[in-house]
């Protein structure tokens, strides 16, 4: 394996540029048309147009990525998340045009990627779930099965992934509204409407074990991440250990998670989710048949590269470690920041960047697309950047994520930043005490807060802009500072 | 020359002199305010404490200081004294508009319907994700701007609502 092709873009399509640079490895950018300037696309070392911004007319374009990857002599293909990235057919077509998909194989997916049939596997290696109905297309039945469960109960897509899709219903009034907007979200994201209904484990929190196989049919655990801070059922904030799970629970779902890939004889890197209730009972969710966003988090603890751990496997050598190998070292912590208005929903806003200054310092990680410039694209998902800290323990951990997000500066776009700090010191956080809930019950904070200590400068300066705006619409001489003519215009009034 | 700025929802007095010296709250400050990246990023300080300022969007003004977002409105004071003093509250008028550019999936209300602050009004879908578009306060409807199944310009006028 020589050369690679990218079939992402954003921030997961330069990690990936970058683990095959690591490697000696070409790797290949694809692009469309509102990506032309994009980050990944001046990273690689080729990079081919795929075609409109439309997803289904570029990166969902099954053919055109894989016709691109022969033409520009590639022999594998990184799907990275989203997009492909799950989609069997996709894996399937890759490995007949004799590439090889960087990912557990067509085979695998399918009995994974229906989450009714993953269920299924699990519940026959053995592991726990959340009660749960197989894919309804009718709300009727759908809405009995409800009833029958008892609320509040979960609409989820049968064929989805990533929280898209999904709807909490909290009692029956509710469920006709829930029921279509969850299906005609679910027909846009994966062009399948089929939903199934599972019953809502309360105050839950939502736990996933990273797991890496390789061809000799090896799995090995690497450790739990955390992703109870959501927004529409759509992660903001993971972290390594989990502040809840001790090394015995760790053990027991380590060992579940490996139960149900090797149930499947599963390659390459993977992701089982779980839900975790207050008594540390566990619950089977699904698995993720990809990278996740946030692989980052294990990497620190681990010390491993996971995406050139996923480039050797798909190359045909075997795990570099065992099990016993293994050490997890202090804690990490990602936040990711999207082009989200904190103060107004989460909801999406493009634009474009004006400027942009990411953070550094020891225990620091940046991931991200971001540049001054840029427009943000409303066609994909709002993810701009991620920022990764470690520490010798959570403390330190979080200590660094706060300097690391009050260094951070995005202007032009609203971004997730405010909410992002607000929990980095928010005391729950800070105790370890937050599941599914709490974006909703902690946020946006009841109060705005005290002003910050400089807040006096920004009113030096919005007087100095004011100024700035009077003088500039009068002509003047250009020889003098703005602001030092309009002082003197209004001494002279 | 004085303004009045209003720093979230605490009002702060700033006087520029003609010599350049600041004075705020009527408290006399030694000021230097230092534009780093022309029309977005300043180095302020304030009797030797140093802060950064950073513009992050207009309209509203929206400013990072040293980390923290806040929201900025500034006017002259003679602009201010003949307005009726204080900054006005909500002129009753509220326009909801698309965030984004989208496909307007659904419009909740019609002319003339009475909303409750929070409740839902449009579903706009971009980004992947369908949007709930909510009343920022209780009101009435008294415009449609779009209608369900097209798509929308970013900014574009969806809703007009005329606030209690």
């Amino acid at each position: 394996m020589t050369s690679v092709l990218v079939a992402n873009r954003g921030e997961i399509a330069l990690r990936i540029i970058r683990a095959c640079h690591d490697l000696g490895m070409r790797a290949v950018a694809v692009y469309s048309d509102v990506d032309r300037d994009a980050l990944h696309v001046r990273a690689a070392d080729a990079a081919y147009p795929i075609g409109r911004a439309a997803p289904k007319e570029s990166y969902l374009n099954a053919a055109r990525l894989i016709e691109v990857a022969k033409r520009a002599g590639c022999d594998a293909v990184h799907p990275g998340y989203g997009f492909l990235a799950e989609n069997a057919d996709f894996a399937q077509a890759v490995a007949a045009a004799d590439l090889v998909f960087i990912g557990p194989p067509a085979t695998v997916q399918r009995l994974l990627g229906e989450k009714t049939a993953a269920r299924r596997v699990a519940s026959e290696a053995g592991v726990p779930l959340a009660e749960g109905t197989e894919p309804l297309r009718d709300v009727a039945a759908a809405r009995a099965a409800a009833k029958r469960m008892g609320y509040p109960v979960l609409l989820k897509p049968a064929a989805g992934g990533g929280g898209k899709g999904m709807r909490a219903v909290a009692d029956e009034s509710e469920f006709a509204a829930a029921w279509r907007g969850a299906t005609g979200e679910a027909m846009t994201a994966f062009g399948a409407p089929a939903l199934y209904v599972e019953r809502l484990v309360p105050h839950a929190r939502h736990i996933e074990m990273q797991i890496l196989g390789d061809a000799r049919g090896e799995v090995v655990w690497l450790g739990e991440r955390d992703c109870s801070i959501q927004r529409r059922h759509q992660k903001l904030v993971e972290e390594s250990p989990a502040p809840t799970v001790d090394d015995e629970l760790r053990g027991r779902l380590g060992v579940a998670a490996v139960k149900v890939a090797k149930a499947v004889r599963y390659t390459n890197a993977g992701t089982v989710e779980f839900l975790v209730d207050g008594d540390g009972r566990f619950y089977f969710l699904e698995v993720n048949t990809r990278l996740q966003v946030e692989h980052p988090v294990t990497e620190m603890v681990t010390g491993l590269d996971l995406v050139t751990l996923q480039l050797r496997i798909a190359g045909g050598e075997p795990l570099p470690f065992a099990q016993g190998d293994v050490v997890r070292r202090g804690a990490a912590i990602e936040c990711r920041v999207t082009a989200e208005d904190s103060f107004g929903g989460f909801l999406p806003a493009g634009g474009i960047v004006a400027l942009v200054r990411e953070p550094a310092g020891p225990g620091v990680r940046v991931d991200s697309a971001l540049f001054a410039g840029m427009t943000v694209p409303s066609e994909y998902d709002p993810l701009l950047a991620k920022v990764i800290a470690h520490g010798r323990d959570r403390a330190e951990a979080v200590a660094r994520m706060r300097r690391a997000l009050d260094e951070m500066r995005v202007a032009g776009v609203p971004t997730a930043l405010p909410f992002l700090r607000y929990a980095m010191g928010e005391p729950d956080f800070l105790a370890g005490q937050y599941d599914t809930d709490y974006v909703p019950t902690h946020w946006p904070p009841a109060e705005r807060g005290d002003l910050p200590d400089g807040a006096a400068a920004a009113g030096a300066l919005a007087a100095v802009l004011a100024v700035r705006s009077r003088t500039e619409r009068r002509a003047a001489t250009p020889t003098d500072t703005a602001w030092a003519r309009a002082a003197r215009e209004d001494g002279l009034r | 020359m004085r303004y009045e700025v209003t720093l979230d929802e605490r009002l702060v007095r700033v006087e520029l002199t003609p010599d350049g010296r600041f004075t705020i709250d009527d408290r006399a400050v030694a000021a230097e305010v230092r534009e780093i990246v022309r029309g977005w990023l300043w180095s302020v300080t304030l009797d030797g404490e140093s802060h950064e300022v950073t513009l992050l969007g207009h309209d509203p003004m929206r400013v990072d200081v040293n980390g923290t977002e806040v929201r900025v409105a500034v006017v002259d004071e003679r602009a201010a004294r003949a307005r009726g003093g204080a900054p006005r509250a909500g002129s009753g008028r509220v326009e909801i508009r698309a965030p984004m550019p989208g496909l307007l999936k659904a419009i909740h209300v019609k002319e003339g319907d009475a909303v409750a602050k929070d409740a839902p009004l449009a579903t706009l879908e971009a980004m992947k994700m369908e949007n709930e578009l909510r009343a920022p306060a209780a009101g009435r409807v008294t415009k449609i701007g779009a209608s369900a199944g097209t798509k929308v310009e970013g900014g574009s006028v969806l809703v007009v609502i005329a606030s209690e």
